[in-house]
């Protein structure tokens, strides 16, 4: 009757959400340092900017890829988490401790908030690879696993290359190796656990939710090999400081631009041409990736300095939109299964769940908050607008993830329950 | 027999449309449903609200569900 897998894998709507929660607070939280503090944010190396890359790669990115891994491992990997709920609370907090602590080292200059914030990210993301990556060895095996194994290891190395970093910043001594470390921070972090998870739930959901055809196997056979090569290689280069490292960019940069390519094909080729906004949120994402795979070859052949922060921000704003387009689809979904799992018969459609108007106002925010932020790097007031448009953004989002949590306790409490036939 | 072709419908709308069915089946009703892979998450909501299905792949691409409120109707023979 059932093929292998077994039922009541999905995890409780409590674990999923409580990251999403999260994400639009340390979204404010980003908004406010870039309103109130443009120049700084947009200065390299400045502890300002720092904060709020971190705030952005970690509070924002990495706390809705957590919550999507927590839905995703249960789902997709077939093997569910050990004590899931117990799990994603302890995960959950660490990291939320860990964001705080390091934005606050680099924000306030307190040396012990870095040791802090080692401890605590150090702890949850070390934790959580840890309890995850066993579960994806093993079981079932397909190409969307795999890119969540590589995802796992780069970001477990991210976080050891951190805490190594955060330990300099605390004693104020930078090794000989700093630029070397920082460098492969930024390359396992940005592109092994950002690039490659957003890779593999491409590879899912493109042909499962847009009804298109799917990626070819050579590509999604190879796409991990070749980037988990190329990031292998570019370590041992960048600490061996031998000549041509930016080879290895040029390569992922293809591979990305390929992925932007074969994507933006899949979802033209859709069978159903049916408006959604995570199709918006999908096809701006490709082409930001565009934008900051160009700007970074830009910025390796000529060093034009605007170039590095157009690719940061392309690459973020990629990121963020492929993310906002999932929660507008994931929420609904998990709103309606965990009340039509609960015998609730009038739970309402995932339709109504997050209307339609409201998802639009988020995708028009968004928007309005890329075009500013990446104009902001010629013309600084129109930094500043973007930091009032993210708010924007990062409000509604707020509002609409609360409110379709409300309507499911509200449901859950007083719909009206199932009737088995006698 | 409940005819539910999904095969073109983009995701979630065929959990939707299953368990919108579901809910609406009386008797001996069955739903056949053709979908394009194996719908995972809509199993969980029958078997929570006492129903019961038959789950059978003809390729890849294309599956077979067969859902039920009975529980003494046998699924397997609604199959052919």
């Amino acid at each position: 009757m059932y093929n292998g897998l077994s039922l009541d894998q999905a995890p409780p709507i409590s674990v999923v959400l409580r990251f999403f929660l999260t994400v639009p607070v340390f979204g404010l939280l980003l908004a406010l340092i870039v309103f109130f503090n443009p120049h700084a944010v947009l200065t390299p190396t400045h502890p300002l900017s720092l904060a709020a890359i971190h705030l952005m790669f970690l509070g924002v990115i990495s706390m809705s890829m957590f919550g999507a891994l927590f839905q995703m491992q249960s789902v997709l990997g077939g093997r569910p988490i050990p004590s899931v709920l117990g799990n994603a609370v302890v995960i959950h907090l660490f990291l939320v401790i860990g964001v705080l602590s390091l934005s606050g080292a680099f924000v306030f200059g307190i040396p012990e908030l870095f040791v802090i914030a080692s401890i605590f990210l150090g702890g949850s993301i070390l934790y959580s690879a840890n309890l995850i990556l066993p579960l994806l060895f093993g079981g079932t095996s397909h190409d969307t696993l795999r890119g969540m194994r590589l995802a796992l290891i780069a970001l477990s190395l991210t976080a050891v290359l951190g805490i190594v970093m955060a330990s300099e910043y605390a004693n104020l001594s930078f090794s000989a190796f700093h630029d070397a470390i920082r460098s492969a921070h930024y390359s396992l972090g940005l592109i092994g656990w950002i690039a490659v998870l957003i890779v593999a739930v491409a590879f899912q959901v493109i042909e499962m939710f847009y009804v298109s055809t799917p990626y070819s196997s050579w590509c999604k056979r190879n796409a991990f090999r070749v980037i988990a090569v190329s990031l292998f290689l570019k370590i041992i280069w960048l600490f061996t400081a031998l000549p041509y490292v930016w080879v290895f960019d040029l390569v992922i940069g293809a591979l990305l631009i390929g992925f932007v390519v074969t994507t933006a094909k899949r979802l033209k080729m859709r069978k159903r041409r049916v408006s959604d906004v995570s199709i918006w949120f999908w096809s701006l994402g490709i082409m930001l990736l565009s934008l900051a795979v160009a700007a970074h070859i830009l910025f390796l052949g000529a060093a034009y300095p605007q170039s590095q922060s157009i690719s940061l921000i392309a690459f973020a704003l990629f990121a963020l939109a492929v993310i906002l387009g999932m929660m507008g689809k994931i929420v609904p979904f998990l709103v309606w299964f965990h009340l039509n799992s609960s015998g609730i018969m009038d739970a309402p459609i995932m339709s109504n769940i997050i209307p339609q108007s409201r998802a639009k106002g988020v995708f028009t925010l968004f928007l309005l908050t890329s075009l500013s932020a990446l104009g902001g790097v010629f013309l600084i007031e129109l930094f500043v607008l973007s930091g009032l448009t993210a708010m924007g953004m990062f409000a509604l989002l707020l509002i609409n993830l609360v409110k379709a949590l409300q309507l499911y306790r509200y449901t859950l409490t007083h719909g009206k329950r199932f009737e088995p036939l006698s | 027999m409940i005819l539910l072709d999904t095969r073109e419908f983009d995701h979630p709308v065929p959990l939707e449309m299953a368990v919108d069915a579901f809910k609406k089946l009386t008797g001996d009703e069955v739903i056949h449903m053709i979908h394009r892979r194996e719908p995972i998450p809509l199993f969980e909501i029958i078997v929570k609200n006492g129903g019961r299905y038959l789950s059978v792949m003809e390729t890849e691409t294309l599956w077979h569900i067969y859902i039920t409120r009975s529980s003494t109707l046998e699924l397997e023979h609604t199959h052919v």
